[in-house]
């Protein structure tokens, strides 16, 4: 008479199955989506931004269609570029007393850029989702056995 | 006062509604009727403003494909219309994606298949199904639809779970998404455009297939595995050792037909080092893979165009003649097919 064993191991329920992502292998998704300029009409302090705004903006929005652009008005405020990541995070970075150059600097750092946390570079740890090319060295795969 | 507005900043990134692209703001609905207004529904009625489905598209590198209304089609789920009715009953249904969804998930099924049928002939059918599920099935759809930053540009309706239909959840409603953007770059290009599309976008991600093909016993699996190949029976040796009676040995066991080996694996005892190694033959063989430079898809017959879809004939010797590749030894029996984890006890 046939008994059932219990499954070995974990049965692989197919809905749950997904993939990891791989940007850059074949296609790159750009990771920033929005950019967004908020500037001041009389204050001093936006005054090179607004020089930026009239005069480079458009040429910027050209070039890099994949960002939309937006520019918001905030009287009584410092001017700001705030730029939206697929990640979900922001990154703000003010303007105030900017050159035109420097805020163009800033802007396309902001576009490089993928939206993640600074990481400390001192303290990094190596960190790989793929297997090694060559292999980690072993010491029991050498034609003399290592001894310690 | 400076949280509040916080919260409608973020709120309104969130969904991707502009008030210069509403329809007259302040809704007049807000001012007469300010009890009854829901400022969240009123959002999610919105339309996207046309930037962000055009930079969604240039994003995909669709950019002179897609126009800004295909994309928003793309992005709407069917069951948006219901909620759109209920508050704007004079104007137009939107066009939804319902048709594209389902062919995209056609398309992408085939795609997928004969991609991994053809780079791995000897995967078990289960495990190619499952390959095809991690690779195109929703989950893996509604993570690219995050990942291209589609989730502000979705509209749908969520519905509870009624006697007859399941719940819409919003995975369900995003993995919706990157089936309709492939059944649109298919309908305004060809085929041979659109598999490439796919191989970029989906197949080129990455998924382990080892945690697929698992065993109950592979010393088994192996064994009536070589006598099908009609290999010399499998010994295994052990290779190297170290530390054997401490507190942590490491044993170096292979698996040897004849004088080839078939795979090798460690452990900390004899019995695991000897498992591994049958586990890892056993992944020698069902994964291997045919060289992405001599890869012959099926679908490559499919013409170009489609005027001679009936007649069209790749040229000889250019990669897209299809010959077809070798088939994989059938599976064995063992733990498989109809009758997974039954064992009838030796009749004595």
């Amino acid at each position: 008479m046939p008994f059932k064993l219990p499954p070995a191991t974990k049965p692989v329920l197919r809905a749950q199955l997904s993939s990891r992502p791989a940007n850059g292998h074949t296609a790159f998704i750009p990771q920033v989506r929005k950019l967004v300029f908020e500037y001041s009409e009389k204050w001093p302090s936006s005054s090179r931004t607004r020089t930026y705004l009239n005069n480079h903006l458009e040429e910027l929005a050209r070039t890099n269609p994949h960002v939309e652009v937006v520019v918001q008005q905030k009287n009584h405020r410092e001017p700001i570029v705030r730029g939206f990541y697929l990640n979900g995070r922001d990154k703000v970075i003010s303007l105030k007393e900017f050159e035109v150059t420097q805020i163009q600097q800033k802007v396309q750092l902001l576009l490089d850029s993928s939206g993640a946390k600074i990481k400390p570079l001192k303290r990094r740890i190596i960190e790989s989702s793929t297997e090694s090319a060559r292999g980690i060295w072993s010491g029991l795969h050498v034609p003399e056995l290592y001894k310690i | 006062m400076g949280y509040v507005h916080k919260r409608l900043a973020s709120t309104a990134a969130k969904l991707a509604v502009s008030p210069s692209s509403a329809r007259a703001f302040p809704p007049p609905d807000a001012i007469s009727n300010p009890r009854a207004f829901d400022p969240e529904t009123y959002a999610a009625l919105q339309p996207p403003p046309a930037s962000s489905l055009t930079a969604l598209a240039h994003r995909l590198g669709l950019g002179r494909v897609l126009s800004p209304t295909e994309v928003q089609q793309a992005c709407t789920h069917p069951s948006f219309v219901t909620l759109y009715q209920k508050h704007y009953p004079n104007e137009a249904k939107p066009a939804t994606n319902g048709n594209l969804s389902t062919v995209g998930n056609s398309l992408l099924g085939l795609f997928a298949s004969e991609y991994l049928n053809a780079s791995y002939p000897h995967l078990p059918l289960r495990v190619l199904k499952a390959a095809v599920s991690a690779y195109v099935g929703a989950k893996t759809c509604a993570s690219i639809a995050t990942e291209i930053g589609a989730t502000p540009l979705l509209r749908w309706h969520r519905t509870t779970a009624t006697p007859l239909k399941p719940a819409l959840l919003l995975p369900d409603a995003l993995s919706s998404i990157p089936r309709s953007i492939v059944a649109l770059v298919y309908q305004h290009r060809s085929l041979p455009i659109t598999r490439q599309f796919v191989h970029d976008l989906f197949l080129s991600r990455e998924v382990d297939l080892r945690a697929f093909i698992k065993f109950r016993d592979p010393k088994k699996a192996l064994k009536e595995t070589v006598a099908k190949f009609e290999r010399e029976r499998p010994v295994s040796r052990l290779l190297a050792e170290t530390g054997r009676f401490s507190n942590s040995p490491v044993f170096v066991v292979g698996i040897y037909s004849g004088a080839d080996q078939l795979g090798e694996g460690f452990g900390t005892s004899l019995k695991m080092a000897e498992f591994r190694a049958a586990e890892d033959s056993l992944h020698r063989l069902y994964l291997t893979r045919t060289p992405p430079e001599q890869l012959r898809l099926p679908s490559s017959t499919f013409s170009p165009s489609p005027s001679d879809l009936y007649t069209y004939k790749p040229p000889k010797g250019s990669k897209l003649e299809y010959v077809a590749g070798e088939l994989g030894m059938e599976e064995i029996e063992y733990a498989s097919g109809g009758r997974t984890g039954l064992v009838t006890p030796p009749s004595s």
